[in-house]
């Protein structure tokens, strides 16, 4: 039997990439079960649940997950109210500066993000933001805009039209057709932008280090101190596998969105 | 639509996309424009404004600033060329093979793009850490010497270089689309190997490809926080690390902001760079 070089190839990348991407991830997952777990075993010596319950059990854990549920749910539904609008101006209206304005919000990403983040707060400092839900919100506001105008801008663009000229032939008004017609060819990549947006805030950390701390202590906060301060793994492991599953279930509804083209041209590609 | 006016046309789309830009000019123009220009000022006890480049030059002048800075252009540099080394090859094997190891790669791929940060750090920490599960791993095989990159420089390569691949693969992968299978076909049949190919055929077509993802990857780099903070030495640290200890352990939010312009000034060749590579592909 002939095999052919790309299988051969393709063998190599692939043991790379599982040795590289996948197994650290299931390093975290052992982790989480693991009541005992000394080197240099390859398995848990002993298995369990019991971190579960000491890790949810802490105050500091519910209460931060309470703030990042917060603040996750109000940056994305802010940001849809501003964006959406716009995202659909851009790609259904002629006006002047379309083009400059649709670049502008594009280059955002050509800021280096940290940096834009220490004036953020410095100028939060004077305004007396800083230690305020709103300051964390308003920072991490920045961010979501690109992917929230960028992908429903290029599905508006992928309307039909011919299906709204038809409603609009058998009678329908110009609102009924765009709650009717346009608004649910447009639904998937506006579900894919907010559920991206949710995600991604949930696990921003410098502008809400920067912002919040020391009063306010998200999620992803509370598990850096948990990673590095504490002596106990498994509350490090425990949280990544509780916070991390739903994410990666929300993103996988994402995912056609997340690796297509069109997302990787909103980056220049 | 044809009986609506230009000027009214004009106002109902600027309207649109007021809010946005609104948002844009209060938390990117305005914040970065006072950063720059407070760094330059010194307020004197009684009160009065004096222009001064007192903040750089004890960037510049201090040590330990410096190697900071030096630690991050380093990290930057070979992550980027790390993850080139990687992602070229991925994207060129994607686009000749259709099967259903290609698809494999893919999703593995481009599974770090479904994992935050801070979970892939905690990640590597365990999995290379010392006494971690690789080096369980590697013991079983008889390898007994292996040294932790955890808390070294090699650290956050490792990490960003996880971190910072599906997206380099997809922008390199959508630059493939531009390579025909006819053209290499035809280049075979006159002979050409395959590093005539890959110089003459497809690097040539991929070079706005690797520079938007040298721009973009530099950038993002260049300020990144968690992976270096979480898997890199503590001293030199990396400029991210080092801007926040500023801002928030030392209070002195002045330096930290003077930190914060160096970085953008650092950032800004790429910055430009980007924006015209946007500006020559977008078909908005």
């Amino acid at each position: 039997m002939k095999i052919r070089a790309s299988t051969i190839v393709g063998s190599i990348i692939m043991l790379v990439l599982i040795a590289y991407v996948v197994m650290p991830i299931a390093t975290v997952f052992l982790w989480a079960f693991a009541e005992k777990w000394t080197y240099p075993a390859l398995l848990p010596t002993e298995w369990g649940l019991r971190y579960w319950h000491t890790t949810l059990a802490r105050a500091d854990v519910l209460s931060a997950l309470r703030l990042s549920l917060a603040l996750s749910v109000t940056v994305t539904l802010l940001s849809a109210v501003i964006c959406l609008p716009a995202a659909y101006a851009f790609a259904r209206m002629e006006f002047v500066g379309r083009r400059t304005f649709m670049m502008s919000f594009l280059a955002i990403n050509a800021f280096p993000r940290f940096g834009l983040i220490v004036m953020i707060a410095t100028l939060f400092l004077s305004l007396r933001l800083v230690g305020t839900f709103w300051g964390i919100v308003l920072v991490q506001l920045l961010n979501t805009m690109l992917i929230m105008i960028w992908l429903p801008s290029a599905a508006f663009r992928g309307v039909d039209r011919r299906l709204e000229e038809a409603a609009r032939d058998v009678g329908a008004g110009p609102v009924r057709t765009f709650i009717r017609i346009t608004i649910p060819q447009a639904a998937p990549a506006i579900g894919a932008a907010m559920l991206l947006t949710f995600v991604s805030t949930f696990y921003e950390t410098e502008g809400a280090w920067l912002v919040g701390a020391p009063k306010l202590r998200t999620m992803p906060m509370v598990m850096l101190q948990m990673i590095t301060g504490q002596i106990v793994v498994q509350y490090g492991a425990v949280l990544s596998v509780l916070l991390w599953v739903p994410s990666f279930i929300a993103l996988l509804f994402a995912r056609r969105v997340l690796a297509s083209n069109q997302f990787a041209k909103g980056f220049g590609a | 639509m044809g009986s609506e006016g230009t000027s009214t046309r004009n106002l109902k789309g600027l309207l649109l996309i007021g809010p946005p830009l609104a948002v844009m000019v209060c938390l990117l123009l305005y914040p970065a424009g006072v950063s720059i220009v407070q760094t330059l000022q010194e307020t004197a006890a009684d009160g009065s404004v004096s222009w001064s480049l007192a903040r750089y030059h004890r960037f510049f002048t201090d040590p330990y600033s410096v190697a900071n800075y030096v630690r991050t252009v380093w990290t930057t540099v070979v992550t980027l060329i790390l993850l080139i080394a990687i992602c070229l090859p991925i994207a060129i094997y994607l686009h000749f093979t259709r099967s259903r190891m290609a698809a494999v790669v893919q999703a593995l791929a481009l599974f770090p793009m479904f994992v935050p940060g801070i979970i892939v750090a905690y990640a590597l920490i365990r999995y290379i850490g010392p006494n971690g599960l690789l080096q369980s791993l590697l013991e079983v095989v008889g390898f007994n010497s292996y040294s932790s990159p955890y808390l070294t420089p090699w650290g956050p390569v490792i990490g960003l270089v996880w971190d910072h691949m599906p997206l380099t693969l997809l922008i390199l992968t959508a630059g493939m689309a531009k390579v025909s299978q006819e053209a290499i076909e035809a280049a075979r049949d006159v002979g050409a190997g395959y590093v005539v190919i890959f110089h003459r055929i497809i690097l040539p077509l991929m070079v706005d490809s690797l520079l938007v993802v040298m721009a973009l990857n530099v950038i993002s780099l260049f300020g990144s926080f968690v992976i270096p903070y979480m898997l890199g030495p503590a001293s030199p640290e990396m400029m991210g690390p080092y801007m926040l200890r500023t801002f928030s352990e030392v209070r002195q939010p002045d330096f930290a902001a003077a930190q914060a312009v160096i970085t953008f000034l650092t950032c800004s060749v790429f910055g430009i760079l980007y924006v015209v590579m946007l500006t020559r592909k977008q078909d908005v």
